[in-house]
Parts: C-alpha cells; structure tokens; sequence
C-alpha cells in the first residue's frame, strides 16, 4: 500500500512516516504544496494524508487536483484546526476523512484501514489472527469459524485492537476511538472495561485465545505474546 | 412606535389640548361679547321708544319684546337687567330672555318700560364650537397622515433600507455595509459613524478570526510532536514506573490540547463565527445524545427520566446546539454518583436538566466561570462554552440547586 504524506512540520511528518514504514506501507513525503504538487502528477498513491495549511498553498487546492486526476486515491485530511468550514469543504471535496491534530498514530491507523477498506484495496474483508475473523463487510466476527454475537462497540473495540496488533494502547485512545470526541468524558473511562470483559469472555466461550494483555493497569496489547 | 407615529401622536395630543383650552375661552368671550351686544341693542330700543312717547303719546307694546306701561309712582331707582324665562307659544318651548326694566318720567308720566330679547342660546354657541373643533382636529389628523405617509416614502425610506442593511449585517460573509447617503445632514451623520464603527469592528473581527486559527495551528502541532514521540516511547520495553510516566505525560499533552481547542472554541463563540441560519428542534438534539450517552449511564447505574412535551424549536448552529446538550449531560454525569438520577424535561420553552450529585460550594454565579472545576476532573470550560452559546442564541440559562442540581434554558424574555 503506498501512501503520499503531505505535512510542511518536517518532524511530525518523519514521525508519522516512521510508524507508517514499520506497519508495511510504502511512503512517500512531501514537505510544501508544490513537491507535492510534483509527486501527484507523475505517481499514483492509495492513500493521501493530507495536511491543508501548508505554507505555500491551500491543501484544499491539492484536494482538487487529487479528486480529478486520482479518483482512486483515499484522503485523510489531518489540519491543526478544528474548523468546521474546513472540514466541511475538505469532505465535501471528496475527503474521505478528517483528522483533528493532535491525533495518535493508533488512530491514524485505524482511519487509513478504514479508508483502504472502504475503497476495497486490500481485495479482502476479513481480517485474520489466529483463530479470529473480523469480517468487515458484514460486521461480524467469527472464532473457529463460528460466528458469535458482538455489539456495535464490541465489534468496533476488536477490530481497533487487530489493526494495530502488538501495538501498546492506552485507556484513553480506546475510549476516544469508541467515543464522539465532542464529549467531555473527564475521567469516566470505565464503560470499556464492560466492552472489553464482554469480548474476552465471548471468545474465550467460543474456545479462543484471549490475546487482551493488560500492561501495567493503564494499557491494553492486543498480541500473541 | 415609529418615530413619526411618536411624533404625530404628541402633536395631536397637544393639538388637542390647545383647542379644548382656546375653545372654553372662546366659548366665554363669546358669551360676553354676545350678552354685551344684546344689552346694548336694548338700551337703543329704549331711546327709540321713549322718543316715540315723548313725540306720538303712544305706548307701544309688542309682547314679550316691549313692554310699556304707564304707572304711578317710581319704584325702582335706576334699570335693573336681569334673565327670564317666557314660554314662546309659537315653537312651544321655554326660552331664556335678556330682559331690561326702566322706569321713566315722560311729561310728567311715569313709564314703566320693559324690554326683552331673546338670549343667543349657550347650547347651539357650544354646539358650533365643538363642530369646529372636530373639524380642525379632523383636517389636522387627515393632513398629518398624508404629510406622513410621503415623508416615509421620500424622506425615511432611505433610512429604514440602512436600518434593514445594519440588522441583516453578518461580520462572517466579509461584505461591506454600503450605507445609502440621503441629503439629509443628521441621517448622514450617523451613517458615517456607523462605517467608521463597522470598520472598526471588523478589522476586530478579522483579526481575532486569525488569531485563533493561528493560535490553535502554531499550539496543536508541536503538541502532535510530542504526543506522536510520546505514543512511540510507550512502545517500547518499559518498567511499571516509567510506563506510568508516559501515560501520564501523554493525558496531560491531550488534556493540553483540549483545553486549547475549548479556549478557542469559546473565542469563536464569543466572535459569533458560527452560521446560525436553520432552526432545529432541541428534542431531537437530546434525543441523539442520549443514545451516545448511553455507555457513560449503563457503567454508572444512572437512571435517566425524560419528559418532552412540546418541543423547543430554536434557531442555532447545528454544532453548537450538540455541544450545549452534549456539556449539560457530560456535566450530568461528571458529577453524579453511581445509581443516581438524571431527569430531562422539555415544556413552554423551556429545558432542564436535574441529577443528583455531592453538595457542592459551587453557587449560581460562579457555577458558569472558566475554571470553576468543583471537584472534577474536566477542565473547568464546559460550563462557560454552555453559557457562552446560550448567552449568544438569546438563551438564559440558570443554575438551581434543591435536593437536585438543576440546569435550566430557556428564551430571554
């Protein structure tokens, strides 16, 4: 999967590209408009991060150019603003998402799976590991080749973990995936340990591994290990 | 009122009063001068009859106008006038007549001489009067209406469209006010100090626009580097100790950012950047965030009472009507215990939200302050961006505290 990273902070851009490398997407950077303006007009990318304030041009411009000549291209939108003109204009010119710095690379992840599943670049819904199919068309998960009951949030909980597998995640990133982020949930973090009790027991019931680590009391790894 | 309506008001009020007083008085000198008038043409008549005596011997008498008697002696010492009441056969009714009474001494006769004229009757003087009033106050009012209907046209006309420019005026569409000039010195006067005002205010406007968006950008990217190196650390072999540090480091960069995209949020708020042009029906917006509260009241044990029963259609941003309701829960929940109680109601206007919480020493006045935590862990604006939104949309909103902590908005009245 090749995925251009359009970002003028040179140090969030290497970041971001670092993980992304590691978790076996091909990058490619561009730091300014114009680079990649240069890159959009002579490769083709599944995915596009795109950073609209960029110093010399407006990433929405970029956004254009993209929905004309890489329709197949997936777009995530990552701005320092919460504006909502902004975020408005980016969907409606054809963003596939809009990502709100500052954001965890979890979560990055997860929008990318997301936009790579909607566009079916991986050419497969079901996500495997181990005895565990996540089936992303249907909602459904099956342990064993059964399938069992999950929720919307059980469902949602799961496959956040399976993408970003052997990844340390923090109470707080599953409790702002699962959650609007316009809400102020203060401290009450709790309900995910319902959804995660939940899951662990319904595959464990259904003869499966319970792979959930919990590190030091704050932390979650999804992992064979 | 209209000003001219203010205007033609007052003046037929005055106009009103100074015809009642003019009139009366009207009325009185009238009477005087009528009265003066009839004694007068009866002091003539009686020189004319007592020449008639003096040269014919003749008594003439017309009743009840003249009298004329011959008598003995003189019994009173000089004329005396007076008023009397006759019956007049002829239109059978009883009419007050000026009466004058003389005696005289004609060739050694004595006369007695009594003549009457029929007073001016007060009633038809008032009748007249009044008819006029009513007729000056009618063509006073007809002519201040006309006057007034083509003062709109021509002279105010140019006023209520700048009137109409001003109210419909949004910062936000970055257009200009473009007042209409009219030859009038006052109206012009004030149109130039409302551009210079305009101006004023949207060079504000634009600059504060700015700097929040600058503010947010140039905060919120190093505080992605930190929390992207940070996120990366967390990956790492890491002892319970310093795995604790980067968490907590990680919640406090996040806590960092929030609180910077509420400050600014409240900014915006405040600078009246958001579009509010549709009206949405506020029990549809509690509805919707209910079901995404719903995880927060099941882990809680709260139990959640709703009661609509009209609804609130009020005209305001989509997204800032999701964040009044989603604070006011989120508030609900923050400082309630477990197994409590939130109600929600929605009648004439009016919403309110009760839970159940720990007596707090917050008090209505500083419950609305940026900062006021009480004892969470938020950060002290959800409240004030509460407020900040209502104070905005023409809301009030008040803070009761009984057996329950109560959250109450409704229309300024």
């Amino acid at each position: 999967m090749k995925i251009l990273i359009i970002e003028d902070e040179i140090e969030l851009l290497i970041a971001i590209s670092n993980y992304l490398v590691r978790e076996n997407y091909i990058c490619e950077l561009a730091e300014s408009f114009n680079k990649a303006d240069e890159k959009l007009s002579i490769y083709e990318y599944d995915v596009i991060l795109l950073d609209i304030t960029l110093p010399d041009g407006n990433g929405l411009e970029l956004l254009k150019t993209i929905k004309k000549y890489h329709i197949k291209s997936g777009v995530i939108i990552i701005s320092a603003k919460n504006s909502l003109d902004d975020k408005i204009s980016g969907l409606d010119l054809g963003a596939d998402d809009y990502m709100t710095k500052p954001f965890q690379l979890s979560e990055l992840n997860s929008r990318i799976k997301a936009v790579l599943r909607r566009r079916q670049f991986d050419g497969t819904n079901i996500l495997n590991f181990n005895e565990i199919a996540v089936n992303t068309d249907s909602k459904s998960v099956a342990v064993n080749g059964i399938e069992i009951t999950i929720t919307k949030k059980e469902y949602d909980l799961l496959l956040f973990f399976i993408i970003n597998k052997n990844r340390v995640l923090t109470k707080e990133a599953i409790a702002e995936h699962l959650w609007n982020d316009n809400i102020d949930l203060a401290d009450n973090f709790d309900f995910i340990y319902t959804h995660l009790n939940n899951i662990r027991k319904k595959i464990k019931r259904a003869g499966g591994t319970d792979y959930i680590k919990t590190i030091y009391g704050m932390g979650y790894k999804f992992t064979e290990k | 009122m209209k000003f001219l309506t203010k205007i033609n008001r007052n003046y037929f009020i005055l106009l009103a009063v100074i015809l009642t007083v003019v009139s009366t008085g009207g009325y009185f000198i009238l009477q005087s001068i009528i009265l003066n008038n009839t004694k007068d043409s009866l002091l003539e008549k009686e020189i004319l009859i007592i020449k008639q005596i003096t040269e014919t011997g003749e008594t003439p008498n017309i009743y009840p106008i003249v009298e004329v008697k011959k008598i003995n002696c003189k019994t009173i010492d000089k004329p005396i006038f007076n008023e009397k009441n006759i019956k007049n056969e002829v239109e059978d009714e009883i009419e007050t007549f000026i009466e004058y009474s003389n005696q005289v001494k004609i060739k050694d006769v004595y006369y007695s001489i009594t003549l009457r004229q029929s007073e001016f009757e007060s009633e038809d003087l008032l009748a007249i009067i009044a008819l006029t009033l009513f007729i000056l106050l009618l063509s006073a009012f007809g002519i201040s209406f006309f006057v007034t209907k083509r003062m709109n046209k021509t002279v105010w006309s140019g006023f209520e469209q700048n009137l109409q420019k001003i109210e419909n005026f949004n910062f936000s569409e970055n257009k200009n006010l473009n007042l209409l000039t009219s030859d009038i010195d006052e109206f012009d006067r004030l149109n130039r100090v409302i551009d210079r005002l305009t101006e004023k205010l949207k060079t504000d406007y634009l600059s504060l626009k700015e700097f929040t968006e600058n503010a947010s950008h140039e905060i919120q990217t190093p505080l992605s580097i930190v929390l992207l190196n940070l996120e990366e650390v967390l990956q790492q072999e890491l002892n319970a100790e310093t795995f604790k540090k980067v968490v907590s480091s990680i919640n406090a960069i996040k806590r960092l950012s929030t609180l910077n995209q509420h400050l600014i949020l409240l900014t915006k708020i405040e600078n009246r950047q958001f579009e509010t042009d549709k009206v949405l029906i506020l029990n549809d917006i509690v509805k919707r965030k209910l079901e995404e509260f719903t995880p927060l009241f099941e882990t809680k044990k709260l139990k959640v009472e709703l009661n609509f029963e009209q609804d609130f259609a009020l005209k305001i941003n989509e997204q800032l009507a999701e964040l009044l309701i989603g604070n006011l829960l989120s508030n609900a929940v923050n400082h309630n215990f477990t197994d409590g109680y939130i109600s929600i109601s929605i009648h004439e206007k009016e919403l309110k939200i009760c839970n159940t919480g720990e007596t707090n020493s917050l008090t209505d006045e500083n419950v609305f302050n940026r900062f006021a935590k009480g004892n969470s862990k938020s950060n002290g604006l959800g409240l004030a961006i509460v407020k900040n939104i209502c104070e905005t949309h023409n809301l009030e909103i008040h803070y009761v505290k009984n057996e329950h902590h109560c959250f109450i908005i409704h229309l300024k009245k």
